[in-house]
C-alpha cells in the first residue's frame, strides 16, 4: 500500500512539472513578448526591450524556469500583463465556479452511469440494447449544442430557470446552485453515457465470472450476487473512467462557462488566450493540472479501498 | 473541450479483440463484415455523403458563402434556402458544406498524428522488453494525465488560431492514449507462437513488425482511428465555438452554432441544421468504430433466465425412485436451446457415502452433465428431457426460486480452477461467514468461528491467517481447500467436484484427494467427481459413469470397470493411461485413440465410438440398447459379449478394423535397446 501510493504520488508530482515546462516552453518559443503584450502596438522597441528586461524576459530560460518553481511552491504565479493583478487571487476566485461545476458533473454521470449501465446488464433483452445505443448516441453529442437545446427548453420553454449567469453562494445558495444545473446536466450527458458503457461492459464482464458461478452454486440470493459482489468486481473499471471523465469534464466546462456566461477558469483562460498574457496562460494550465491531478489522487485511494489487488502491489 | 474521454485503453482493447468468429452466414464475398451491422453501414453512408459534400461544396453550393439575402433574415427553410438563412441573410446549407472540409481534415489530421507518435512506440515497447516498456508507459501516463483541452487554449493564446498545428499538437497528446490500446494488442500479438517463428527464422524487427504484427491489429487500428476522429471533430467544433476555428467569413461549424446560440429567442431552429450535422458525423463514426469492433448495440442477448425447452420428455419421470439411492438421474439430455443435444439419455445412480466418477475425454458431456444437478448450465443451454430425482423432487423440473434453496444447503459444488472461483475482491472471511450465517442462523462471532473450524477441517492449519488472507494471496491448493470448506458450509449431503484436481500440481492432486476421501469417510457426504484422469477415479471413486459423446457408455463399480471394462472405450481409455499398476512392466509404447470425440450435433447413428474403435464392425452402426454389466452397471456396445477380455491394442487404428485377436495385442512390442556406441 504504501509504495502504490508513493508511486501515484510522484506519478502526481511528475504530471504538475511535465504541465508546467510545456506550458513553460510554448510561451517561449512564441513569436511576441511579454513586453510587446504588455505595452500594446503603441510600443516602440526600446521601451518594449526595457519590459522585458524588467519582467526578466531576457535571462536565460532554465534561470527563468528555476524562478518559477520556486515562486509556484509558495502559491505565487505572477501578476497579468494586461491588468497587473495576481494571477493567483484571480485564478482562486474562479476555480470554485470550475471545480464546482466539474464535481457535480462527474457525480451525477457516475450515479446515472452506473445505475442505467448495471440495469443494462442485469436485465438485458430489448433494454438493455435500447440503453446501449443511446449512450452510444449521447457520448456523441457536442456538449456545447446539448447546452443551448436545454436552455431552450428548460430555461424558454419552460421557464424552470435562470438560462444563463452565476450567482455567488455566499449571496444566495440556491440561487448559486440553481447556476449550475444547467451547466452541470450539459456535461453529465455525455458524461453518462461513457460511465454507463463502461458500468454496462464491467457488469456483464463480472457477472461471466468464475467466482459468481462459486456464490451461485451456494444459493445466495441473486440481489446479494449482483449488488454485493459483481458490483464491486465492476466498479474498478468504472473509478478510472470517472478519473478520466473528471479530467475531460474539467476540459469541457471551460466551453461551458462562455455558453452559460460563468466567471470560471474558461473564461479567465478564453481571455488569457486572446489577450496572449502569457503569465496568465502558464497559470491555468498549472491550477487545472493541480486539480485534475489531486482528483486523481484521490481515486486511486478509492480504487484501493475496492480492490485488495491493487493494495497489496 | 467534449466530454469524451481519451478512450479507455483497455475496454477499446477488449472491445476490439476479434474474440466473436463470424458465422459462416454472415460472411459474404466483398462486404466487409462492419458493413453488415446497420450502425456500420449508416455511419459509414453518412461519413461518405459528408465527406463528399464538404470537399465538392464549391461544385455545387447554390449561394457563396458570404451572399448576403438581406430581404431574408433568419429564414425558416424553403425554396430558395433548403436549411433557411443566418442572422446575415445567408444560406445556411451552402455554409454548413463549405464549413465541413476543415473539420474532417483536422481531425483526420490529429488521428494521422497521434498514430504515427503512438503506434511506434508501442511496437518499440512491446519488442524491447520491459525496461523500455515502462519508461515510455510512465510517460504516456503522465500526457493522459493533463488537461488537453487547457493546453491546446495556451497553445492558441502563443501562436493564433492556426487550426491544424493545433489540432496536430492534439494528436500528440492522443497519441498517449494511440500508446496504451496498441501496447496491450501488440504485446498479446507478439506472445503468439508465429511471431517467435518468424523472429527465429531470421525475419528482422521490422519486417516483423509490418509483416505480422501490424496486420494482426488492423482492427484495433480502425476502431481507435474511428473514435479519435469523433474526438478530434469535437474538440476542433468545441474551439471554433469559442472563436479560435477559421475567422469569417470563412464559416465553421463550431462557429455558426454559437452565432446561432444567440438568437435561441429569435430564431431557435437555426440550431438545428448545423447541430445536426456535426452530431450526427460524431455518432456516424463512434457507430463505425463499434461496428468495427464487432460489437452490434446490445449484442450477446442471451436469455438470462434459466429456462427449459418446452418439449421436455418426462417419460422416465413415471417410475418411482429407489429409495436405497440418494441422487438417481434417468434419461437426462441436455441441449442448446434451438441447437443440438449435448448430453443424451444419461442415467446413474448414487447411493449415500459413495463417491461415483464421470470419466470421459473432454467434449464427452461430464461437466454439462454435472452442472446440470445443480441447474447451472450456461446461458442458452438447458435440460431437454429425463428427470434428476432428489430427495423426492425432479431438480430438472424445479422452479429456480426452490432451486436456489437446493444450493449450497443440500448439493454443493467445487470448481476446476480454483485461483479463480474465489472472490478476487472479498476476504476469506467474508466469503465463508456470509453463507454460514446464511445457512446456520448464526451470529457473526460464532460464523466466524465455524469458519475456522471449517478450514481446520480441510486441513489448514493457520486458519486465522487463511481467514484474514484475499484469494490472491492463496496458493492454487490452498484455495481449493478454502473452496471445499466453502462447499461444506451448508452442510450438504451431495458434493459435484468438477475435475477438483485437474489445476493443481501433481503433490497437491494427491493431498486434495485424500481430503475429499476423508470427507466422504467422515461425513458420509456423498460426491460426484468430473475427472479425464483415470488415475483420481482409481483413486476415490466406488462407482464410475464412463461418458463418450453425451452418452454414458459403460457404468458399474470403480473396480468392476477399471479391472474388466467391457466397452471399448474404456479399455481404450485405460490402456491410454499412464498410470501403471504396482507389479506391471512399464509398457515402452502407450495406446492412443486416434481422431476426436465427434462434437455435438454430428453424432452418428449406432455406436457414436464406432470411428474410433479397434473392433468396430458393420452391425455397430445401428442403434441398440445398454446391456447390464458388472452388477448394477451397464455397457452400450453391441458387440460386448464377444469382445469380454479383450484388450486396446498399442497400434495406430487403421482402415481396416479386423479385431486383433486378444492375446496378440498384451505384450507391446520390444524396441531395440539402444548400445553406448550406436549413436557415433
Amino acid at each position: 500500500m504504501p509504495a502504490y501510493i508513493a508511486r501515484r504520488l510522484a506519478m502526481a508530482v511528475g504530471t504538475v512539472l511535465a504541465a508546467v515546462v510545456i506550458s513553460f516552453l510554448l510561451v517561449h518559443s512564441a513569436d511576441g513578448s511579454p513586453g510587446a503584450v504588455a505595452l500594446g502596438p503603441s510600443g516602440t522597441p526600446e521601451a518594449i526591450a526595457a519590459k522585458n528586461h524588467e519582467l526578466g524576459w531576457d535571462r536565460p530560460l532554465v534561470t527563468q524556469f528555476v524562478d518559477y518553481l520556486g515562486h509556484l511552491v509558495r502559491g505565487d504565479l505572477g501578476t497579468s500583463l494586461i491588468d497587473n493583478r495576481s494571477i493567483a487571487t484571480d485564478l482562486a476566485t474562479r476555480l470554485p465556479v470550475t471545480g464546482f461545476i466539474a464535481l457535480f458533473a462527474t457525480l451525477l454521470s457516475g450515479v446515472v452511469g452506473v445505475v442505467v449501465g448495471v440495469t443494462a446488464a442485469v436485465r438485458g433483452g430489448r433494454f438493455g440494447k435500447a440503453i446501449t445505443s443511446s449512450s452510444g448516441v449521447a457520448l456523441s453529442l457536442p456538449a456545447f449544442w446539448v447546452g443551448i437545446l436545454l436552455v431552450y427548453v428548460i430555461s424558454l420553454q419552460l421557464g424552470w430557470l435562470p438560462a444563463t449567469g452565476y450567482v455567488n453562494f455566499t449571496d444566495d445558495p440556491v440561487g448559486w446552485f440553481q447556476s449550475l444545473v444547467l451547466p452541470v446536466l450539459t456535461l453529465a450527458v455525455g458524461g453518462a453515457a461513457i460511465v454507463a458503457r463502461t458500468a454496462n461492459a464491467g457488469m456483464r464482464d463480472a457477472l461471466g465470472q468464475e467466482h459468481i458461478r462459486t456464490l451461485r452454486a451456494l444459493g445466495t440470493p441473486p440481489w446479494r450476487i449482483r449488488y454485493v459482489h459483481a458490483l464491486r468486481y465492476a466498479s474498478v473499471p468504472v473509478v478510472s473512467v470517472l478519473g478520466i471523465q473528471f479530467i475531460a469534464l474539467f476540459g469541457g466546462s471551460v466551453i461551458i462557462e462562455n455558453l452559460f456566461a460563468l466567471p470560471g477558469l474558461g473564461q479567465a483562460s478564453q481571455a488569457a488566450v486572446s489577450a496572449h498574457d502569457f503569465p496568465a496562460l502558464i497559470g491555468v494550465v498549472v491550477v487545472a493540472t493541480v486539480v485534475v491531478v489531486v482528483t486523481n489522487l484521490l481515486l486511486d485511494l478509492l480504487v484501493a479501498a475496492l480492490d485488495p489487488k491493487v493494495r497489496a502491489a | 473541450m467534449s466530454v469524451l474521454p481519451l478512450p479507455d485503453a483497455d475496454t477499446i482493447a477488449a472491445e476490439a479483440a476479434p474474440t466473436e468468429p463470424v458465422p459462416p452466414a454472415q460472411r459474404r464475398r466483398g462486404v466487409p463484415g462492419f458493413l453488415r451491422r446497420p450502425g456500420g453501414a449508416l455511419g459509414a453512408a453518412w461519413l461518405v455523403v459528408v465527406v463528399v459534400a464538404s470537399f465538392t461544396a464549391p461544385l455545387w453550393r447554390p449561394y457563396a458563402v458570404d451572399e448576403q439575402d438581406l430581404d431574408h433574415r433568419l429564414a425558416l427553410p424553403s425554396g430558395a434556402h433548403l436549411l433557411g438563412t443566418d442572422p446575415t441573410g445567408r444560406d445556411v446549407l451552402s455554409r454548413i458544406a463549405t464549413a465541413g472540409a476543415e473539420p474532417l481534415l483536422s481531425a483526420a489530421l490529429t488521428v494521422l498524428v497521434a498514430f504515427a507518435i503512438g503506434l511506434p512506440l508501442a511496437l518499440i515497447a512491446a519488442e524491447r522488453g520491459k525496461r523500455v516498456e515502462q519508461v515510455i508507459s510512465r510517460v504516456t501516463e503522465v500526457f493522459l494525465a493533463l488537461p488537453s483541452t487547457i493546453i491546446l487554449l495556451a497553445l492558441i493564446g502563443v501562436i493564433g488560431s492556426r487550426m491544424y498545428i493545433v489540432m496536430a499538437a492534439l494528436g500528440v497528446l492522443i497519441s498517449a492514449a494511440v500508446y496504451r490500446v496498441m501496447l496491450g494488442v501488440a504485446q498479446s500479438v507478439r506472445q503468439r507462437l508465429y511471431v517467435d517463428a518468424a523472429r527465429v527464422n531470421g525475419l528482422g524487427s521490422l519486417r516483423v513488425n509490418v509483416v505480422h504484427v501490424l496486420p494482426s491489429m488492423a482492427t484495433v487500428i480502425a476502431v481507435q482511428a474511428a473514435q479519435l476522429f469523433g474526438i478530434g471533430l469535437l474538440i476542433n467544433a468545441g474551439l471554433a465555438f469559442l472563436g479560435f476555428g477559421p475567422s469569417e467569413p470563412q464559416p465553421s461549424w463550431g462557429f455558426m452554432i454559437q452565432d446561432a446560440s444567440k438568437h435561441i429567442y429569435d430564431d431557435p431552429w437555426l440550431l438545428v441544421p448545423t447541430g445536426l450535422v456535426l452530431a450526427l458525423t460524431v455518432v456516424a463514426a463512434n457507430e463505425l468504430a463499434d461496428a468495427l469492433a464487432g460489437k452490434a448495440a446490445g449484442r450477446d442477448e442471451r436469455p438470462r433466465a434459466r429456462r427449459r425447452a418446452p418439449l421436455r420428455t418426462a417419460a422416465a419421470a413415471a417410475a418411482p425412485a429407489d429409495p436405497a439411492n440418494v441422487l438417481e438421474v434417468r434419461d437426462l439430455s441436455v441441449s442448446v436451446d434451438g441447437g443440438p443435444q449435448l448430453v443424451s439419455g444419461v442415467s446413474f445412480a448414487l447411493r449415500p457415502g459413495r463417491v461415483l466418477g464421470l470419466v470421459g475425454e473432454s467434449g464427452c458431456g461430464k461437466t454439462m452433465t454435472a452442472r446440470s444437478l445443480l441447474g447451472l448450465l450456461p446461458d442458452g443451454v438447458s435440460v431437454s428431457g429425463g428427470v434428476i430425482l432428489w430427495q423426492g423432487r425432479d431438480l430438472a423440473d424445479l422452479p429456480e426460486k426452490e432451486l436456489n434453496a437446493v444450493r449450497g444447503r443440500e448439493i454443493a459444488m467445487i470448481s476446476q480452477e480454483p485461483m479463480v472461483a474465489l472472490d478476487p475482491m472479498f476476504s476469506v472471511e467474508y466469503q465463508l461467514v456470509q453463507p454460514i450465517r446464511r445457512f446456520r442462523g448464526a451470529g457473526r462471532g460464532e460464523a466466524r468461528r465455524i469458519a475456522a473450524e471449517l478450514l481446520r477441517n480441510v486441513g489448514i492449519v493457520d486458519a486465522e491467517r487463511v481467514l484474514a488472507s484475499h484469494p490472491h494471496q492463496l496458493s492454487g491448493g490452498m484455495a481449493q481447500r478454502v473452496a471445499i470448506a466453502l462447499a461444506l458450509t451448508g452442510e450438504p449431503k451431495l458434493l459435484v467436484a468438477d475435475e477438483p484436481t485437474t489445476a493443481l500440481d501433481v503433490t497437491v492432486q494427491a493431498e486434495i484427494l485424500s481430503l475429499l476421501r476423508a470427507l466422504v469417510r467422515d461425513t458420509g457426504l456423498s460426491v460426484v467427481v468430473v475427472s479425464h484422469d483415470l488415475g483420481v477415479v482409481a483413486d476415490i471413486c466406488d462407482d464410475v459413469a464412463v461418458m463418450y459423446a453425451g452418452a454414458v457408455v459403460e457404468s458399474g463399480t470403480a473396480a468392476g470397470v477399471l479391472d474388466e471394462p467391457a466397452h471399448p472405450y474404456a479399455m481404450a481409455l485405460l490402456a491410454a493411461n499412464p498410470h501403471v499398476p504396482a507389479g506391471e512392466p512399464v509398457p515402452v509404447r502407450l495406446a492412443s485413440i486416434a481422431g476426436t470425440v465427434p462434437p455435438p450435433g454430428s453424432w452418428p447413428t449406432g455406436c457414436r465410438f464406432a470411428g474410433r474403435c479397434q473392433f468396430a464392425q458393420q452391425q455397430c452402426t445401428t442403434p441398440f440398447p445398454a446391456l447390464p454389466a458388472h452388477g448394477d452397471g451397464t455397457v452400450l456396445c453391441i458387440r460386448a459379449a464377444e469382445l469380454s477380455g479383450a484388450r486396446w491394442g498399442a497400434v495406430a487404428v487403421g482402415a481396416e478394423t479386423v479385431p486383433a485377436p486378444a492375446a496378440s495385442t498384451l505384450t507391446p512390442p520390444t524396441p531395440p535397446l539402444p548400445t553406448a556406441g550406436a549413436s557415433r
